[in-house]
């Protein structure tokens, strides 16, 4: 995808994240979120800086624009861009970086995409659900949460990897 | 990327990392008023451990100070108790219509040298003649005995430390029971023998040890120890295993106690 295309996409998927986040309000244990995944499909060859300063940016108007707490969203998601880098070099190892290749589904195999998937929808749920509840709801509530979360969280993040990594499968 | 260039870039992303997460926490404490008082009880904690931290180091430096302080305190407690001993005593005489006895002088004072690791110990303390004390005194700390004063010189009192196994104590289990010779057991630094128990002598482990006030040296009626298990020696008495009060490894701050009485009872002494 070119880079233009692809900042295209990453918009129209924070309008989508934007709607999720308005519309999907069908169960408090699931909280449904696409932004790790779209933060780790943001090039390589994008410095770390670069990629927290769109992860908070990206957090900050999904929890301006939808029913959230303003800086939830991008408290939980700048780690997420922190540990981006090294996730991708602990799935795929010191070659995506030497070659300056992007992250795609189709040269690293299916397997390396679900776990660098969920390793960050882990971070980013665990800390969304850990500030959301701000040590009011029981420890229990927060973990059904997160179990209930991370398979539809990954499920969604596979189809919007579909977006994103477009260009590869083609 | 050379590894120069790779740390100014890790701190680069660090400090960007640092900023933004006290940005959204800052956004979060401001539109959430649950997370407001979340953050205010995670950060009252942070500063409850810091500043807790700090405070104990503090007064971990100022530990010999305040050391100081309490030993001044607890020699002014004793002289008062010490006191109110020999008033409570003196209404006794005089409701008796007795002639008034001299009771026992104090003085505080510090350990200057100790040996631990033999079986013929010694104490110095800092205070001599030119203080007051003399010879033939008793030392006691908060938590019981620890030695007897031997020689006097114008600055330092030579002793023998309890740890001595030339030393012996008169010593009473509870307040009412029979008194007997309390002896260092040579081997621990709490740990002491009551010797010479008669056999009729009811006792149960667990009972306080006193002095007697038997010995010219120590006034009566100091917890010394807690007894421990018995055994009969010779068919004849009981010897009694005593946990001190005092460990005699770590004592520091004493105080000097020396019965005015002493000469005067010495003289029917043989």
């Amino acid at each position: 995808m070119r880079k233009s295309g692809f900042w295209v996409a990453y918009s129209l998927l924070l309008v989508a994240q934007i709607l999720l986040s308005n519309y999907f309000t069908f169960t408090p244990y699931i909280t449904l979120s696409i932004l790790p995944v779209m933060v780790l499909c943001i090039s390589t060859r994008i410095q770390p800086y670069m990629c927290m300063l769109i992860a908070f940016f990206s957090g900050i108007i999904v929890d301006w624009l939808s029913e959230g707490v303003l800086g939830l969203n991008a408290f939980s998601l700048v780690p997420v861009a922190l540990l981006r880098n090294p996730v991708i070099h602990l799935v795929y190892g010191e070659g995506l970086f030497t070659r300056k290749e992007d992250f795609t589904v189709k040269s690293h195999g299916f397997a390396k995409v679900v776990m660098a998937i969920l390793m960050m929808q882990t971070l980013f749920l665990a800390l969304y659900i850990w500030a959301d509840g701000a040590g009011l709801r029981p420890f229990w509530f927060g973990l059904a949460r997160f179990f209930a979360s991370l398979p539809v969280g990954l499920a969604v993040s596979l189809m919007t990897l579909n977006v994103l990594a477009a260009d590869q499968h083609r | 990327m050379p590894m120069k260039q790779r740390a100014i870039t890790g701190w680069i992303n660090f400090a960007v990392f640092l900023i933004l997460e006290i940005a959204s926490l800052h956004m979060l404490a401001h539109n959430g008023e649950i997370q407001k008082r979340w953050l205010a009880r995670g950060s009252h904690w942070v500063m409850g451990t810091v500043w807790g931290a700090t405070q104990r180091i503090q007064a971990y430096f100022s530990l010999s100070t305040t050391n100081q302080q309490l030993s001044q305190e607890n020699f002014a407690l004793r002289e008062q108790l010490f006191q109110a001993q020999e008033q409570l005593q003196q209404l006794r005489v005089d409701s008796l219509q007795l002639v008034p006895r001299p009771g026992f002088s104090l003085i505080a004072a510090e350990v200057t040298k100790m040996s631990r690791n033999k079986q013929h110990n010694y104490l110095i303390l800092n205070r001599g003649y030119e203080d007051g004390v003399q010879e033939k005194s008793g030392i006691i700390s908060q938590n019981g005995v620890v030695g007897i004063v031997d020689a006097v010189s114008a600055h330092y009192a030579y002793a023998f430390s309890f740890q001595n196994s030339d030393v012996s104590i008169s010593a009473r289990l509870g307040t009412e029971g029979e008194s007997g010779l309390l002896v260092w057991d040579g081997i621990h630094s709490n740990g002491a023998v009551l010797k010479e128990i008669p056999l009729q002598q009811q006792y149960h482990p667990g009972d306080t040890v006193f002095t007697s006030g038997h010995s010219l040296l120590f006034p009566p009626d100091i917890p010394l120890g807690i007894a421990g298990n018995s055994k009969i020696v010779n068919g004849a008495t009981s010897e009694i295993e005593v946990r001190l009060f005092q460990d005699l490894s770590a004592v520091r701050y004493v105080t000097v106690v020396h019965n005015n009485a002493f000469d005067e009872i010495e003289e029917f002494e043989p």
